[in-house]
């Protein structure tokens, strides 16, 4: 019979900024299944095991409408931000799916793969201000934020000069140091910034992707404006942190890995593997995978009950050692495809081949252009953020 | 093996195409799964199983029988 043990509090603490929480290992060869409280003293379930948590996110009797009771969040300040989300994010079927069709298309991995023109030349233009501006530098104001920022105002055909005020305001929603009704505050500035630019394009019959939707899904009836302001927000917020932590933090890694670094500079053609590594060994989406229960479940020989609360970790998942062998190893030439790094089951990530193609076009040139880019002050003087996507405030390097 | 899909519970995630390009494409209008070949050729197996297991909607089945299918 498995042991439920309620003494452990999500979410836990990292002893090492790179890797999970030491208690993921811990609870996965002990309790797989185990209880947690969370920030309001409800309790959840916890899974730790990758075909657990795999199981789970496939899994039919699981909702991911945090309006329900028992929804489980990690804190009040998560709560609140999420709560202001009203996109296919946070819905169920059949109008999860009906949303997230609208867009599908436009993240085709074929049709993503049209930006690698765009995505060279970006990324050398900005390793160029990077050689002019001189050592030291800071990677996440140089490249890290530059690049999907620049991607999502090409993407939504926003000029760029917007970036600035979207970094501003997608920093402040996912900081979890603020309190509730800053996070909040900071939505609905994106929200109404958003309700500008929609109504500016609303006769425009342009083809960039808000003028298509517009003209396909709002006119049409098929989607609501404030819907679509909400499906605006999601496409910000889900394609800008979580690219820019994991350039900074993969750059963090290679540099702290210097032997796999080193076979990277020597075979550029390992950059899609090692994409695919850095995604599973920094799981950088490390409050995602909450789920309510709404049919009786059986995990891993646990039953979880209807109106339940689960948390299914994907750094948990990517560091089991049942599939991934030596999983706190960062390995380039392993296999790791079958990471969990953007989810799984029916909300896995929208962006994923647009968030691939950016980091491989990234870890592609910047080692090549500076082969002897180090940190410029110690490891221990980096700030890890507090936020929703796990990342680091600022990566001082120098080459 | 044969490749049958249940396309209506496709998300257009893509995997199966990063995995098996030369059986799996997505559609223009909606980004779901197009099978390219139904017919898994000879040593493309495990290939294909990959593109299945990674389905995160689990929706490829394969099945041992060649396609019993005539016009």
């Amino acid at each position: 019979m498995t042991q439920i043990k309620s003494e452990h509090v999500w979410p836990f603490e990292r002893s090492s900024p790179l890797d999970p929480p030491p208690l993921f290992a811990q609870l996965r060869s002990e309790c797989p299944v185990s209880k947690v409280s969370t920030w309001n003293g409800s309790p959840a379930w916890l899974l730790t095991r990758f075909a657990d948590i795999r199981a789970l996110l496939v899994s039919p009797g699981v909702s991911s409408d945090l309006t329900l009771e028992g929804f489980p969040e990690p804190s009040a300040t998560v709560a609140a931000a999420r709560g202001g989300q009203k996109n296919f994010v946070r819905m169920d079927p059949p109008q999860h799916d009906i949303h997230r069709r609208m867009l599908a298309a436009d993240f085709k991995i074929h049709h993503v793969a049209e930006l690698r023109d765009y995505l060279d030349e970006l990324v050398d233009r900005l390793l160029d201000r990077m050689e002019e501006q001189g050592g030291p530098v800071d990677l996440v104001d140089a490249l890290a934020q530059p690049v999907p920022a620049s991607v999502i105002c090409k993407i939504l055909d926003i000029p760029l000069e917007r970036g600035d005020f979207f970094q501003d305001r997608v920093n402040t929603w996912m900081s979890l140091d603020n309190p509730p009704e800053v996070a909040s505050q900071a939505n609905r500035d994106i929200v109404a910034y958003f309700d500008q630019l929609v109504d500016e394009r609303f006769d425009a019959m342009g083809d960039d992707l808000i003028s298509r939707l517009i003209e396909g899904q709002v006119k049409t009836g098929k989607l609501a404006k404030t819907e679509l302001l909400h499906i605006l927000q999601l496409l910000l917020v889900g394609g800008f942190d979580t690219t820019a932590n994991m350039i900074a933090l993969g750059t963090l890694t290679f540099l702290q890995n210097p032997d796999q670094l080193a076979k990277l500079r020597e075979n550029p053609d390992l950059v899609q593997g090692a994409v695919e590594e850095l995604l599973r060994y920094l799981s950088v989406a490390h409050q995602v995978a909450f789920r309510l229960a709404t049919d009786d479940i059986d995990v891993g020989g646990t039953c979880i009950h209807a109106g339940e609360g689960v948390i299914a970790p994907i750094a948990a998942a990517n560091r089991d050692p049942e599939v991934f062998e030596d999983p706190d190893r960062f390995d380039i030439t392993r296999d790791a495809r079958r990471h969990l790094a953007f989810g799984f089951g029916l909300h896995q990530c929208l962006g994923q081949p647009l968030a691939r193609i950016e980091l491989q076009v990234v870890f592609g040139k910047l080692f090549q252009r500076f082969p002897a880019l180090r940190l410029a002050e110690d490891a221990h003087t980096l700030d890890f953020r507090n936020s929703m996507i796990y990342g680091v405030a600022a990566l001082p390097v120098t080459w | 093996m044969r490749i049958d899909v249940m396309a209506e519970r496709c998300i257009g995630a893509g995997n199966c195409v990063e995995v098996a390009p030369s059986y799996f494409d997505q559609d223009d209008l909606n980004g779901t799964v197009k099978v390219l070949k139904d017919e898994v050729g000879e040593g493309d197996e495990a290939m294909v199983a990959g593109a299945a297991d990674i389905c995160p909607v689990a929706a490829i089945l394969l099945s041992a029988q060649r396609s019993a299918h005539t016009a």
